[in-house]
């Protein structure tokens, strides 16, 4: 390629960068290659369906590589499917592995255009290191984190839940739905129960939510006799960034923390690390729901035992009145007014009653004494019965 | 008849003078004064029931 010469000072632009041009496409031209790389300056357009963003790699901090890339609308439903499955936003910092081409263009320059995302690899990336959190939570906190086949062991899962509870520290977003829906599932319990509900609000998505959600879980262990739970509610909106509940630090806190922790971060396919510390429900309608339904069963238990209680006492009184009739029957009937009222009569001597007769002689003056009066007779004859 | 007693002491010493009455030796002239003994003892652990009674329901109420 002649590019300068001595007899042609110059030639136009134009063609130069054509021959440029033909030079990458010579070599380049209908291929495409997968590489691994991190973004940075991440640029969506979501209207046009485009994004324009940066491919660098470092060393240590100093970028040693760079190149500007770009989706266009075939590559940019890889963005879209690639925050589906991952619940990653496609932000700085990622790194992924895709399918780049290479493009060139007289006035833009030279290009990788990005032609899919290998989102396995990500997923995978992300698995990896959410694994080796858990494994650091296990083997760094053996007193309050536990590995038992499949089931995490924490400290603040162990805590039982208050009998009633009533006081609740709540820790959610500001004008969220999440915040909404479990004050609302608390406030229309079909029971009638007061609660009291102090908020917490904070950023729940991003690169530093997690220091922030840290930081109200400070806040309330540092007036923990206040509370009976502490609830952590996320939903609506995106599904996307639950990062800051996968992080150690906040995953430490919320395993050691001194009060029950109820998560209700509603989001359908992972649990979160903190969820796996914590008491985890799906939505915070759940959390609330769960809430309610440990006062229910204390009102049912109060209710049961004041129920035994009533049927207790009326056997009791039932039995001990009965008990009394039967004696008092029996008394009546042992009575010996009843007996000669009946047409018995006792026979007395010498105002002696007469049990045996052999006692009385013929000629002996006795007493019959009947119900209402008493006859004096003399004992004429005797003669043993039946004879 | 002392009017301190306790339900549960006034329910024993009746059962005393019942089984008493039931012994088949009793004389006629002990029986009349045991009946007599029993049926003062009954109507006090009656009275004593129904105050009992009428407390604890009281107190069931409230």
């Amino acid at each position: 390629m002649k590019l300068i010469n001595k007899s042609i000072p110059s030639i136009r632009l134009s063609d130069f960068i054509s021959e440029i041009e033909d030079c990458i496409a010579a070599t380049f031209y209908g291929d495409t290659f997968w590489i691994t790389t991190e973004i940075s300056d991440v640029n969506k357009k979501p209207d046009k369906r485009w994004c324009y963003l940066k491919l660098i790699e470092k060393e240590g901090k100093n970028v040693t590589a760079e190149i500007g890339a770009v989706f266009w609308t075939p590559g940019y439903a890889y963005i879209e499917k690639f925050e589906k499955e991952t619940k990653q936003l496609f932000k700085d910092g990622l790194e992924i592995t895709c399918r780049v081409k290479v493009t060139f263009h007289k006035r833009w320059g030279l290009k990788l255009e990005i032609v899919e995302i290998d989102y396995a690899y990500t997923l995978g990336k992300l698995e990896a290191e959410r694994q080796e959190t858990l494994e650091r939570l296990v083997k760094e906190n053996p007193d309050h984190v536990k590995l038992v086949g499949e089931q995490y062991y924490t400290y603040n899962k162990s805590l039982p839940l208050p009998t009633v509870v009533q006081r609740i520290a709540l820790i959610t977003a500001p004008e969220s739905d999440g915040q909404r829906d479990f004050k609302q599932e608390l406030i229309n319990n079909p029971y009638g129960y007061a609660f009291h509900v102090d908020e917490f609000i904070t950023q729940i998505q991003g690169d530093k939510a997690h220091e922030f959600i840290l930081g109200k879980l400070l806040l309330i262990e540092a007036q923990k006799e206040k509370y009976d739970v502490v609830a952590i509610v996320r939903g609506g909106g995106s599904q996307l960034d639950l990062k800051a509940f996968d992080n150690y630090d906040l995953a430490q806190t919320v395993a050691s923390f001194p009060i029950p922790i109820l998560t209700g971060i509603g989001h359908d396919r992972n649990t979160s690390i903190v969820d796996l510390m914590a008491r985890q429900e799906k939505t915070p309608t759940k959390v609330a729901n769960v809430i309610i339904q440990r006062n229910f069963q204390f009102e049912q238990n109060v209710l049961l035992l004041k129920e035994r209680m009533t049927y207790t006492v009326d056997v009791l009184f039932t039995n001990a009145k009965n008990n009394l009739k039967e004696i008092k029957r029996f008394v009546k009937a042992s009575n010996p007014l009843t007996i000669l009222k009946k047409g018995f009569a006792i026979v007395k001597h010498d105002n002696v009653i007469v049990t045996n007769p052999a006692d009385i002689e013929v000629g002996a003056e006795i007493q019959i004494q009947f119900d209402k009066e008493t006859i004096h007779s003399t004992v004429t004859k005797k003669k043993k019965n039946g004879k | 008849m002392e009017s301190n007693l306790s339900y549960t002491e006034a329910l024993s010493k009746l059962e005393e003078i019942v089984e008493q009455i039931e012994d088949d030796s009793i004389m006629l002239d002990t029986l009349t004064e045991k009946v007599a003994q029993a049926n003062e003892l009954i109507k006090y652990c009656e009275a004593k029931l129904r105050t009992i009674e009428g407390d604890v329901r009281d107190v069931l109420k409230a």
